[in-house]
């Protein structure tokens, strides 16, 4: 079984951004660039099928700029087999990455598609999906389980009222959730012997898709700054406050 | 000496810094009485609680008068017995006196009360685009002014150096309750005797260090680490002098299988691989392109096929290079539930494989029923050798049979001309080792110092020498 697994470069998660002077965008001078979390889960998860002897190939793809090449290369060191990089510039959104996508999947015919749930910079939640309809595969997503059963594979989901396990078709969908899988350390063997392995490259023309936007950042700005605390003097103060001021209690 | 203050000391304490920040309280005694070590009974008379300088100067004149002994206690995360009171003494802590005064840019330097906590300092820095780059597991708990007196280390010496190398400016008050003001933040001073010097590791008996001028430096850009598998103890000299040679390193530390074994489980970690070594070397560098991690995967390399390096990994995201971290910063913590006998010991980088080699016989053959867990800062020649207690035998046992132990590495130490205490001070721990490190001379001297600085005798005595 082949298994394609999608990796997206973004600004590592323990980074804190800042908004550029103008307010345009995120300001990504400078700023350590690492593998979504959630791509990351989903490689491991691929990485443990194949390991299981359940997949035979781990196909890893990344949609974006020339150094999304970088990520690719941590991922066959982390154990994909080969790359495949569609090299697109400026953003893309979604339902571009998802057409993108699609037409690999024409391409490479893989049994099981395994997408994070979403990328922390676009927190967008939307390409495993849109996926699944432009491919008109059946999708499990927010993956805290997964089992392939045949010709089938069992998502256990993590859903707001708790969990839900759901059987579908192959070839499927599934995107990850945190609770997946705790994925390992690049090895430094591993990261020698991915430099050796194959990575091609594709154009969105190669793949007939025409990058397109609908949608217009019109500006970005940082959270509000917390207030710093407050000490207050006795028991009655804090509940004063915390009835008269934060309107918490009543 | 008195375990107790009479009333009407207790009254003229309190006169001092106010009736609430003077405790006699049972859970304070024992609390304050001591730090991380726990061989010693804590039985401090009083805990105060100066508010700023003039009342520490207050408080040790009146100790002066009254012939009461001080411990000036900071964070109590050392690991030498140095700010434990086992003899009646006040014990003077310096927690309230936390500000973060003037920053300077310029000068990239910043004053600091001796109670700011060392986080609390490299935070401020990281709000001003610098760093302090003193750092080690109980940073979110030591004090600056404990940092100084102990002339912390840490697992970034080899690159930014000890404490001392970040001490501008120091403020003491000393034994007579007068006020130094020491080099003012001065990058050049060499008008006579540098007594700043003196007071950066002397464990609080020379005075009080009250406030600090530190240094601050630029941050390192992207930093990676690589935790690699090593076959034996000399092996990893030569990984560290491999990648010392080719690059900049921030950190290269060690520790052992068993230490692993220990942090993995009961942190709930991850192995960094399946693949178990006898040792494992920690090695953070500073990235600013991708032509550093070229160097550092030639160099891998090149340690594989030599045989020194069995297997490896590398951060590719700041969690990961935290949590690699941990599998050495939470070692402390980790054994600290077997009450471990702590050796803190260093030589020469250039003879740490022969003197380990040397170590280690002794080791396995007057210990071949203990567990010993082996961790450290051996890219400065330092380790830390950890005795766990079984738990068959009491303390006292325990103690007995280390400090029969400590005698066979000490005599070893000191034929290699190293240091009984590397970084965590000499306190009471050390105390009776000291000669095994320093000479008849230098000891005498040392007693000189303390008199000119402390006549009475009052500030921490039996700590380091006795008097
Ligand atoms: C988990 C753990 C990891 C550690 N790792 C390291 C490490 O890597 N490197 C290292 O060097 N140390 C390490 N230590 C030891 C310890 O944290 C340091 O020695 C630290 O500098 C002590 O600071 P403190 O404020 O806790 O001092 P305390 O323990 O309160 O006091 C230490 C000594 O300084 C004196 N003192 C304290 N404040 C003052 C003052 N204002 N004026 C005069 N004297 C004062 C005390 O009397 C005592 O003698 C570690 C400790 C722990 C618990």
């Amino acid at each position: 079984m082949k298994v394609l697994v999608t990796v997206k470069r973004v600004v590592d998660y323990n980074v804190k951004v800042r908004a550029k002077a103008d307010g345009s965008d995120v300001d990504l001078n400078n700023v350590k660039m690492a593998i979504n979390p959630f791509c990351e889960i989903a490689v491991e998860e691929a990485v443990r099928l194949k390991e299981a002897g359940t997949a035979t190939e781990v196909v890893v793809v990344s949609v974006g700029a020339k150094q999304c090449q970088e990520q690719i290369r941590t991922a066959l060191a982390l154990g994909a087999d080969r790359g495949i990089h569609v090299e697109t510039e400026g953003a893309v959104e979604p339902l571009v990455v998802a057409k993108l996508l699609k037409g690999v999947v024409e391409k490479e015919e893989p049994r099981l598609v395994i997408l994070g749930k979403q990328s922390i910079d676009g927190d967008n939640n939307q390409t495993g999906q849109m996926l699944g309809a432009l491919t008109n595969m059946p999708q499990g997503t927010f993956a805290s389980e997964v089992a392939i059963d045949g010709d089938k594979v069992n998502v256990t989901r993590e859903v707001d009222a708790g969990m839900q396990t759901i059987s579908l078709n192959l070839p499927a969908i599934v995107t990850s959730d945190l609770r997946l899988n705790e994925p390992r350390y690049a090895s430094l063997p591993n990261i020698m012997k991915a430099k050796k392995k194959p990575l091609d490259v594709f154009s969105p023309a190669d793949l007939g898709v025409e990058v397109t936007s609908h949608i217009t950042q019109l500006s970005v700005a940082p959270p509000a700054e917390r207030q710093a605390g407050i000490i207050v003097e006795s028991v009655e103060q804090l509940v004063d406050k915390l009835k008269n001021e934060a309107k918490v209690i009543s | 000496m008195p375990t107790e203050v009479t009333s009407s000391l207790l009254r003229e304490l309190q006169s001092i810094v106010g009736e609430n920040r003077v405790r006699t309280d049972d859970d304070a005694l024992v609390q304050y009485g001591k730090d991380w070590t726990s061989a010693y009974e804590p039985k401090p008379c009083a805990i105060i609680f100066p508010g700023c300088i003039e009342e520490v100067q207050a408080i040790v004149r009146l100790a002066r008068r009254e012939k009461l002994s001080i411990v000036p206690s900071g964070g109590r995360t050392g690991l030498s017995g140095g700010a434990v009171a086992t003899r009646g003494e006040l014990i003077l802590a310096l927690d309230r006196m936390n500000a973060i005064g003037d920053f300077n840019p310029v000068d990239r330097t910043v004053s600091c009360g001796a109670g700011v906590i060392t986080e609390q300092l490299q935070q401020f820095a990281e709000q001003q685009g610098l760093f302090y780059p003193v750092d080690f597991a109980s940073s979110g708990s030591s004090q600056i002014g404990g940092n100084i007196s102990t002339n912390a280390g840490g697992i970034k010496v080899i690159r930014y150096g000890m404490t001392r190398e970040w001490v501008a400016g120091l403020k003491v008050v000393t034994g007579t309750g007068e006020l130094l003001d020491l080099n003012r933040g001065l990058v050049k001073n060499n008008a006579g005797y540098d007594l700043r010097q003196l007071v950066i590791g002397a464990e609080g008996t020379l005075g009080v260090v009250v406030e600090a001028t530190m240094r601050l430096s630029r941050p390192p850009k992207e930093l990676a680490v690589l935790v690699l598998g090593v076959p034996d103890m000399s092996a990893i000299m030569e990984v560290l002098s491999v990648y010392q040679g080719a690059m900049d390193l921030s950190a290269f530390e060690f520790f052992s299988e068993l230490a692993l074994q220990k942090v993995v489980e009961h942190q709930k970690l991850q192995r960094p691989f399946d693949t178990p070594t006898d040792y494992y070397a920690l090695i953070e560098i500073e990235v600013s392109g991708e032509a550093d991690m070229d160097t550092a995967m030639a160099l891998f390399e090149q340690c594989v096929e030599t045989g020194w390096v069995l297997d490896g990994v590398v951060s590719t995201s700041i969690a990961q290079a935290a949590a690699l971290w941990r599998l050495r910063e939470d070692i402390s913590e980790t054994i600290s539930r077997w009450t471990p006998y702590k050796n803190d010991i260093s030589t020469l980088i250039s003879r740490v494989p022969a003197f380990l080699l040397e170590v280690e016989a002794v080791v396995n053959e007057q210990y071949p029923d203990f567990e010993i867990i082996w961790f450290g800062h051996i890219g400065d020649g330092n380790v830390h050798l950890n005795v766990l207690k079984p738990e068959h035998l009491s303390m006292d046992e325990f103690q007995l049979r280390c400090s029969e132990v400590s005698r066979w590495v000490f005599e070893i130490v000191q034929r290699f001309g190293g240091s009984i205490a590397a970084e965590h001070g000499v306190g009471l721990l050390k105390k009776d080792y000291l000669h095994y490190s320093r000479s008849e001379l230098e000891v005498q001297i040392m007693r000189q110092i303390k008199q000119a600085f402390d006549p009475a005798g009052i500030m921490n005595p039996g700590k380091v020498f006795d008097q």
